[in-house]
């Protein structure tokens, strides 16, 4: 063997091991996540209030799961609300200055350190009502998203063909029938999917919630102006707790989180995958 | 008629609450840090102190912490993103391909809590046994390795981050493998070249891909936060090893801001490392933009 055959098989040997090595942690990561985690799973932990820190009391993550539902839907809306039509506003208007400028702003949203739009949210919400709550939780992860939803809902327009735009507009529709009766069908998978991906990227987030909901152990909820819990939160909380019993519910909740954005990920797949054939 | 330019103004509004969104965010960042940075100037920056009792504030520290925990996460995330996008874009059939994407992109969307967790309880005691304590009992003397380690520390963070970040990297990566010319790849095997040789062409072709990639990866380290709180030991000294406990900007802020209320210049401290967090994060994210961009005109 010549020694460029030589240098050749150790070169892709080595970018096969390194490739296949980077790909390991996921593995290990569900694994743990599943083994530590699902010992403690059950119904009543989905429901119960967290157990005191010692003793072998049962409990679950109740007002977090509760809580996480609720900043979820709250974020979704906002965010969903401004990034569906910025992404919207992207897609038609891509031509203008304004639309350029926008999807630079958004690329730099995405790349933001979420904690300081944790800081932000805690800002403008938090100082003035005097009090953590559910709504600066839920605008912190709204900002988040934002970017994301926008971006995505702004390729799922622009894959809609151009013939098809022109038909819908020929008919004399208005241009808000068009957009959001018509042509929202065509678009229908994409926009599912940039929805989808703001609520994983909701459900997950920790870094925004820190300084904003506070989390209320005891109350599932008690109103948009009162602290609430999630479940991100509730596993950093716990898992920096020196306590083995909330280490136990930290790992058990990480299960259920887990198996959340698991499903909004596979779900997401099965769209693109059934918009493509 | 009148519809249509309602609509038009509506989506106009919501398009420019990304701007009202981010220039407040600018501006809140600068209105509560000020005090910190009109007392103490830029000593602020280039000392290094945590005491609140005394409100005595300087967080080099914390920005050298960002520092070393992202180079690490750079220095290992880089062969290893490169190598992944090559094995799914090269060398590997259809099918597998698509599973090793998807893999990837689970990797980009699993919550960094998880991450933190797994790293603390899982990631940090094998580091610890089979990496940091060897390093450290046979090459001790290196300074580098000179801390006797435990197992949260800046190296733990760091090798946690690369983890977390290798998908990003690799994705602009292999979006830009894939965007090469079919017939440069023809003319390389008709000259002869082996496969690794075009391999290596090629990917001096997307050099400017690769930094761009590197670089956004960069910005994800240095913002990412519960993960890193979780893993890298939360002290406030000098490090003096990679394997010494420290703070990220981001991790201080995050461990240090729920009792900051209590003293006067601490939530302006703390405002003034998030500034500096956004200064470094968007310098960085520009430069992997423009790069991105000229990829894109010199096709």
């Amino acid at each position: 063997m010549s020694f460029r055959k030589i240098k050749e098989r150790i070169m892709l040997g080595l970018i096969a091991i390194l490739a296949l090595l980077s790909a390991v942690p996921i593995f290990a990561i569900i694994f743990s996540v599943y083994f530590e985690g699902m010992k403690h799973v059950s119904l009543s932990f989905l429901i119960d209030l967290p157990p005191p820190p010692i003793g072998d009391k049962a409990g679950g993550i109740g007002p977090a799961l509760a809580g996480s539902l609720i900043l979820i839907a709250l974020a979704l809306a906002i965010g969903g609300t401004i990034g569906f039509f910025t992404g919207l506003f992207l897609s038609e208007f891509s031509h203008t200055k304004l639309a350029q400028q926008t999807q630079m702003i958004l690329q730099i949203m995405v790349e933001f350190p979420t904690i300081i739009v944790g800081l932000f949210a805690y800002t403008v919400l938090v100082l003035p009502l005097k009090r953590f709550n559910a709504l600066a939780g839920a605008f912190a992860l709204a900002i988040v998203i934002i970017p994301y939803i926008a971006l995505n809902v702004k390729e799922a327009y622009k894959s809609i063909s151009f013939t098809l735009k022109e038909a819908a507009f020929s008919l004399g529709l208005s241009a808000p029938t068009a957009y959001l009766r018509v042509l929202l069908g065509a678009a229908k998978s994409g926009v599912l999917t940039a929805l989808l991906i703001g609520m994983a990227k909701a459900a997950g987030e920790t870094a925004p919630l820190l300084f904003t909901i506070l989390g209320s152990t005891f109350t599932y909820f008690a109103g948009l102006d009162q602290p609430i819990h999630a479940i991100p939160l509730l596993i950093y909380n716990f898992a920096l707790s020196p306590y083995e019993r909330w280490h136990q519910v930290a790992w058990g909740a990480s299960a259920v989180l887990l198996t959340i954005i698991l499903t909004i990920f596979l779900v997401s797949r099965m769209i693109i995958r059934g918009a493509r054939t | 008629m009148n519809t249509d330019k309602a609509f038009r103004l509506s989506l106009f509004f919501f398009t420019i609450s990304s701007f009202i969104i981010v220039a407040s965010i600018v501006v809140s960042l600068i209105a509560t840090s000020y005090p910190i940075f009109m007392r103490d100037g830029l000593s602020f920056i280039i000392r290094g102190a945590w005491n609140p009792v005394r409100e005595d504030y300087g967080i080099l520290p914390a920005l050298l912490g960002t520092l070393i925990t992202s180079a690490i996460a750079i220095a290992i995330a880089l062969p290893l993103s490169i190598s992944l996008a090559v094995f799914s874009s090269e060398l590997i059939p259809g099918k597998f391909k698509i599973i090793m994407n998807n893999i990837s992109d689970l990797m980009a969307s699993l919550p960094s809590v998880i991450y933190g967790l797994w790293g603390l309880f899982v990631l940090a005691p094998i580091l610890h046994q089979f990496v940091m304590m060897p390093l450290h009992t046979h090459l001790g003397f290196i300074p580098l390795f000179s801390t006797r380690p435990v197992p949260t520390n800046l190296f733990t963070a760091g090798v946690l981050l690369a983890i977390m970040i290798v998908p990003f990297a690799s994705s602009v990566i292999r979006e830009a493998y894939s965007a090469i010319p079919y017939y440069l790849k023809e003319a390389a095997y008709s000259l002869g070249m082996n496969r690794w040789e075009v391999i290596r062409m090629m990917l001096g072709y997307i050099k400017s891909a690769i930094f761009a990639g590197t670089f956004l990866a960069l910005g994800r380290a240095m913002g990412e936060t519960v993960a890193v709180a979780m893993v890298v030991g939360n002290i406030m000294r000098f490090p003096k090893s990679l394997f010494d406990m420290g703070y990220t900007i981001s991790s201080l802020i995050a461990s240090q801001f729920p009792n900051a209320e209590v003293y006067e210049f601490m939530v302006p401290a703390l405002y003034g490392g998030a500034f500096m967090l956004f200064i470094m994060g968007l310098a960085i994210n520009l430069i992997g933009f423009s790069m991105m961009r000229r990829m894109v005109v010199h096709r």
